[in-house]
């Protein structure tokens, strides 16, 4: 193997980076210029590609446009990918796409390409196409304002794909992107199902509902997350939901259910007003205490509609206890509903039907 | 104006050498000797080069790293210098006297450090693997993670969810093991081949490739062939990718 210093290659000039601002010859004396603004110079630019993937992922953008001329120039000097025969890129543009297999998932940043027969994400470093889809595979587009674990909001596009694929993605310009695409699809003659409204987007998209499982009550909510090794308990966005069977929550940044309690261990939700960080401050929790291995645990949530929850949450606490009384049975002569306790001790209040059991009590009585 | 000197990068011999205009802002790149050593500089003013535009800080940059390898070739072993240092003038010297004071006075330090990277260079080396390849292997071969993964298919939906994290902990933990025991045997390996090895801060893999290790060796010609031999084996493990980079000026080992 050779060594190499591709200096097309965005990985050497952070190489070159590293060494540059931290390394070399150091001299000990004050016969050097004091160099307080430097440490700042190397983090802009180190900042601006080593992390550029990170702030793509999290729309954590500062002076765009200086970052994106920068890319746009180092791309400029790579030869274009390999087209099909009479394909034309029609427009190109920086974003992310989130990659998901199994239990891993991982946003990819690249330069998306869109020509008059497809939209593709091209890594430059690794000269590969990370993502793929011809237009016409294309089903919908929609967009959705997703707050990332940094507490900046950002627009995510839903692409509906064919098969019932829906892929995410995420670009520098979102309107126009999607203006573009839209603009290029209905040239090729596809028409979109474009009145899709967001609130359906979101409900397929989170795919955890078991059979018989009916959601009662969802909602956008942050979850106070549970120690995972060195990182401590952190508030993390996602979706609450109260089903026939569970209380459960989506993380959205896995795409998976990171909490599920079922609703009989659930026993009783506390309110309470807390700052969730630096930046949530004064919110509404629900702090919902239930039953795990024999003992209580308590686990928080944050959103808007706090006291809807908490009622919704005691009515299905109270039913649970309830239900042997209110457990409905029919009456076995007549037909007619009626909760089965009552069935059982006082008899049919319509035909008069009473249990055996009942009878001879009745008889013994008589 | 001009009572600043801006130094690239020490190198061997008393060189009054003219490199050309191929420092940054296109400036006048030469030598100023002392004995047996000289600074390779440019005159600027006595303040630090800052841009709030990260292209021409990067511009800068390249040009700081370029000159310091035209040094290399030109003029023999070279100690670079990081980016922006700047040796300013005082009211009774002048500039070129002041940057053989400081010559004089890390004399012996510089001497030794020019000997210790003599036909030397630097040469970067990132190893990562394909993390989602890699746990396949280990929940094929490793039976406590096989035989979880067997019972979470004949687990119902909502059982299989918690088991699946069971899982995907239980992985972690393997992998990280099996992450060590690689660095370990990696580091091993290319140590023996190189003269001094210093471990660096883990960069972020764009791919799903989770980086094992990076580090900076110093070697010489001879050296570096068996270094990218063994490389070489590495790199066509299954699932490793190894990145080589080289030859840098020794920044690293100054």
């Amino acid at each position: 193997m050779e060594p190499e210093l591709d200096w097309k290659g965005r990985a050497t000039l952070v190489d070159l980076l590293d060494r540059v601002f931290d390394k070399g010859v150091v001299i000990y004396a004050d016969i050097i210029i004091s160099v307080a603004g430097i440490p700042l110079i190397g983090v802009n630019l180190r900042a601006a590609l080593a992390g550029m993937e990170t702030m793509l992922e999290y729309g954590v953008m500062q002076d765009m446009d200086v970052k994106s001329r920068m890319l746009e120039v180092q791309h400029r000097k790579i030869k274009e990918i390999s087209l099909m025969e009479g394909e034309e890129i029609v427009y190109r543009m920086f974003g992310s796409y989130h990659y998901i297999k199994g239990i891993y998932n991982a946003w990819k940043s690249g330069l998306f390409y869109l020509t008059n027969t497809r939209l593709l994400l091209y890594q430059k470093d690794f000269d590969q196409v990370v993502f793929e889809t011809p237009l016409d595979k294309i089903r919908a587009i929609g967009i959705r304002r997703e707050r990332s674990f940094t507490g900046k909001d950002r627009d995510i596009i839903y692409l509906h794909l064919q098969e019932k694929m829906v892929v995410r993605l995420n670009v520098l310009d979102t309107q126009q992107f999607k203006q573009k695409l839209g603009h290029l699809i209905k040239k090729a003659g596809i028409t979109l199902d474009v009145g899709l409204p967001s609130e359906e987007l979101e409900e397929r998209t989170h795919n955890f509902l078991m059979a018989g499982e009916k959601i009662f009550c969802k909602e956008k909510m942050w979850h106070l997350m549970p120690k995972g090794g060195i990182i401590g308990e952190t508030w993390k966005p996602g979706y609450l939901y109260l089903t026939n069977k569970r209380l459960c929550w989506w993380y959205d940044f896995e795409s998976k259910i990171a909490f599920q309690i079922p609703t009989k261990e659930i026993s009783a939700p506390v309110k309470e007003r807390k700052d969730l960080s630096t930046v949530l401050k004064d919110k509404e929790v629900l702090d919902v205490i239930y039953s795990a291995n024999g003992t209580k645990a308590v686990v928080s949530f944050s959103g808007k509609e706090i006291d809807e929850w908490e009622k919704v949450l005691i009515r299905a606490t109270l039913k649970g206890s309830q239900a042997e009384d209110e457990e409905r049975e029919t009456c076995p002569q007549c037909g007619n509903p009626a909760p089965a306790k009552k069935l059982l001790e006082k008899g049919c209040s319509k035909c008069g039907w009473v249990s055996p059991h009942q009878k001879k009590k009745l008889e013994v009585i008589n | 104006m001009t009572e600043g000197r801006y130094v690239y990068c020490i190198v061997e011999g008393a060189q009054k050498a003219q490199l050309g205009n191929i420092g940054i802002d296109g400036s006048r790149v030469y030598a100023i000797p002392y004995q047996d050593i000289s600074a390779v500089v440019h005159d600027c003013p006595a303040k630090p080069y800052e841009s709030k535009d990260n292209e021409v800080v990067k511009d800068w940059v390249i040009a700081h790293e370029k000159v310091i390898e035209r040094a290399w070739e030109k003029l023999g072993t070279v100690l670079p210098l990081g980016f922006d240092t700047i040796i300013k003038a005082d009211e009774e010297k002048d500039p070129e006297e002041i940057v053989e004071d400081w010559l004089r006075g890390d004399y012996q330090n510089l001497k030794e450090k020019l000997d210790k990277v003599k036909g030397k260079a630097e040469y970067g080396v990132q190893i990562s693997w394909d993390t989602k390849v890699i746990s396949q292997v280990l929940t094929e071969k490793d039976e406590e993670l096989e035989k979880l993964s067997e019972e979470i298919k004949s687990k119902p939906k909502g059982m299989a969810y918690m088991y699946k994290q069971k899982l995907e902990k239980l992985l972690r933990g393997k992998l990280e093991r099996e992450a060590e025991r690689y660095f370990k045997k990696f580091y091993g390996r290319i140590k023996e081949c190189t003269d001094e090895i210093r471990i660096e801060k883990l960069k972020k893999d764009e791919e799903l490739r989770q980086t094992l290790m990076n580090v900076s060796c110093l070697a010489d010609k001879e050296e570096v062939k068996v270094l990218g031999d063994e490389l070489d084996k590495i790199n066509n493990m299954d699932a490793f990718f190894v990145r080589f980079t080289g030859p840098w000026p020794p920044y690293t080992f100054v």
